[in-house]
């Protein structure tokens, strides 16, 4: 059975829901696929907030799709996702993550229409070790972005990490993945999870220096 | 609406075509992004337990067979839904009006289980828990209660199907609390704890969250602090045109039909009337098949355009116990309990 919804609601945004359920027989285990987030944060100062924050629960949509909120409110919102939803969001933190909110409302953001393949050309190999990136820009890349999940030495050991469901993936277990892999799981996010899409932050540069760092992270 | 937690609207049209809203077009609002994406029916257990002399754990063959089954046909709405239309406009999903769907659950009684599992005699409250899961450890787990009168009501179902089908994963299966009359908030989804308790729930999604102003009017006025709340509970009757789109253009100097659906919380409706000049004069509508009181209901009036008019059409529904829709929107913060008239302009051509 394929469940797929068509939907026109305020943002004209078309979401396709494809749930693939394997079988209808009572016997069989029955599955489906969610799909990863169509929108990403746009970067902007605070960006980095809203993907450490409110992405761990919910995907950017939820901001995009709101009317316009007073500052006031927007405070009120977040200490109500910190103190009810449990947001471990640090309270010096509040009120830029509220500048950045504010930046945002009722921007209007669309899906990209592009193909993932269209704009990573170069990714040709799936084998280890492809892409040779500066893993000392990686290093500056990986701490401003990765270390509230992911920890600092990238055990999946950050601030937030271990309270994620599944808890943030061990960088220093990679070895055995392929660049390719690592790279698309950066760029895109990865469904399911709270990893959010990078491709809109970093260049091919980047994510290759990012690449290069997450490598020596490995034993 | 939104990817993650899966939030869904049906598309208006949908209403239109069905009085009963497909499977794979109802409307989905989850809570928490933490869902299983993989359910093996052969070792799933449902169980009762708490204030009870005998907890069971029954799997899905014994919810089939060992208790009666039963269908209603029934609404479920989304507190919420219609949030869009509040003015001033207020946080949280944007809906239009498709956060609702016309469905037949069918199942085994509530009531039916929880006199297997004999309750205890200071049984209160009963709490249900679904597969659902919050991302974050410090999220309250989604539970919704209902006090033990509300439970043991005979149209409360534990349903496994919907519309002559299994449950989808994206509404619930394997099983779906359904809550006839009540807001969709109490429909807990991937079912598979039912505690008895012999007090009041203290979770969180029942003290704190779905909360309306105390006041008869459940109204507010932006920017009021609210002093009393209670729980969001039984819907309000609503009814909606469903064959014309706002702007729509139709044909002047010929009969045109108009038709809708109209719903409450269980009484059922008496009547709906229909105004083509935005609420001035209103006339009589035909009721169409009566699927149950908490069902969707047919109704359909007609008119004859003039050609170079343009026309304010509305619908106002009133149940059997005389009560009526709103004609001017209630506000509060939560955007909750909207069943205002709604309007539909036209042009004839």
């Amino acid at each position: 059975m394929r469940v797929s919804f068509f939907l026109s609601v305020w943002l004209l945004v078309t979401i396709i829901f494809c749930g693939q359920v394997v079988a209808k027989n009572p016997e069989e285990i029955l599955t489906f696929k969610l799909p990863s987030d169509p929108i990403s944060f746009q970067p902007a100062p605070g960006s980095q907030l809203a993907n450490n924050y409110c992405l761990i629960c919910h995907s950017a949509e939820y901001i995009y799709m709101q009317p316009p909120h007073p500052r006031e409110l927007w405070t009120e919102i977040v200490h109500k996702m910190k103190e009810s939803f449990g947001c471990p969001i640090p309270d010096e933190q509040i009120s830029p993550l509220v500048d950045y909110l504010l930046s945002q409302n009722s921007i209007q953001i669309s899906p990209p229409t592009h193909s993932v393949q269209s704009e990573a050309p170069e990714i040709i190999a799936d084998q280890p070790q492809s892409f040779p990136g500066d893993p000392r820009n990686g290093k500056v890349l990986y701490e401003r972005h990765c270390p509230t999940c992911h920890g600092a030495g990238g055990k999946g050991d950050g601030l937030i990490g271990q309270s994620l469901v599944p808890p943030a993936a061990n960088l220093t277990l990679l070895r055995e993945k392929s660049d390719t892999s690592i790279l698309d799981t950066i760029r895109n996010g990865r469904p399911g999870t709270a990893m959010p899409s990078w491709k809109d932050y970093l260049n091919h540069s980047e994510l290759n220096d990012l690449l290069s760092y997450i490598r020596t992270l490995s034993p | 609406m939104t990817t993650r937690p899966p939030q869904l609207e049906t598309p208006f049209s949908i209403f239109h075509e069905s009085i009963f809203t497909p499977n794979d077009a109802f409307f989905v609002r989850w809570h928490l992004a933490n869902i299983p994406q993989k359910i093996d029916p052969d070792t799933f257990r449902l169980t009762i337990r708490g204030r009870v002399n005998h907890p069971l754990s029954l799997n899905l063959h014994e919810l089939k067979t060992q208790f009666e089954q039963m269908e209603i046909a029934a609404v479920c709405q989304c507190a919420g839904n219609s949030r869009g239309f509040f003015q001033p406009r207020v946080p949280g999903g944007q809906w239009g009006n498709g956060a609702m769907g016309n469905a037949k659950w069918k199942g085994v009684r509530l009531r039916d289980l929880l006199q297997k599992a004999d309750m205890k005699e200071d049984a209160r409250h009963v709490r249900f828990d679904g597969l659902d899961q919050p991302v974050a450890e410090a999220t309250p787990d989604f539970q919704k209660s209902l006090g033990l009168n509300d439970a043991l009501h005979e149209e409360v179902l534990v349903a496994h199907s919907m519309n002559g089908e299994s449950l989808p994963m994206l509404n619930g299966f394997p099983l779906r609390l359904v809550v006839p009359g009540w807001f969709a908030t109490y429909w807990v989804k991937m079912l598979n704890d039912i505690e008895v308790l012999n007090e009041a729930d203290q979770n969180f999604w029942t003290t704190k969250a779905y909360r309306l102003p105390a006041d008869p009017c459940h109204c507010a006025r932006p920017g009021e602090m609210l002093t009393s709340t209670v729980p969001t509970g039984k819907m309000a009757v609503r009814s909606f045109i469903t064959n014309v789109e706002n702007d729509q253009t139709v044909t002047g100097g010929k009969v045109f039909d108009i038709k809708g659906i109209a719903f409450d919380q269980g009484y059922g409706i008496d009547r709906v009337l229909f105004s083509m000049d935005g609420g001035q004069q209103w006339q009589s509508t035909r009721l169409g098949t009566d699927y149950g009181d908490f069902s969707f209901r047919p109704w359909e009036a007609q008119f004859i355009p003039e050609t170079g008019r343009s026309y304010r059409l509305q619908s106002l529904a009133i149940n059997r116990i005389g009560e009526s829709q709103r004609f001017s929107p209630r506000w509060n913060p939560s955007g909750y309990l909207r069943n205002a008239i709604e309007t539909v302009t036209i042009h004839a051509i």
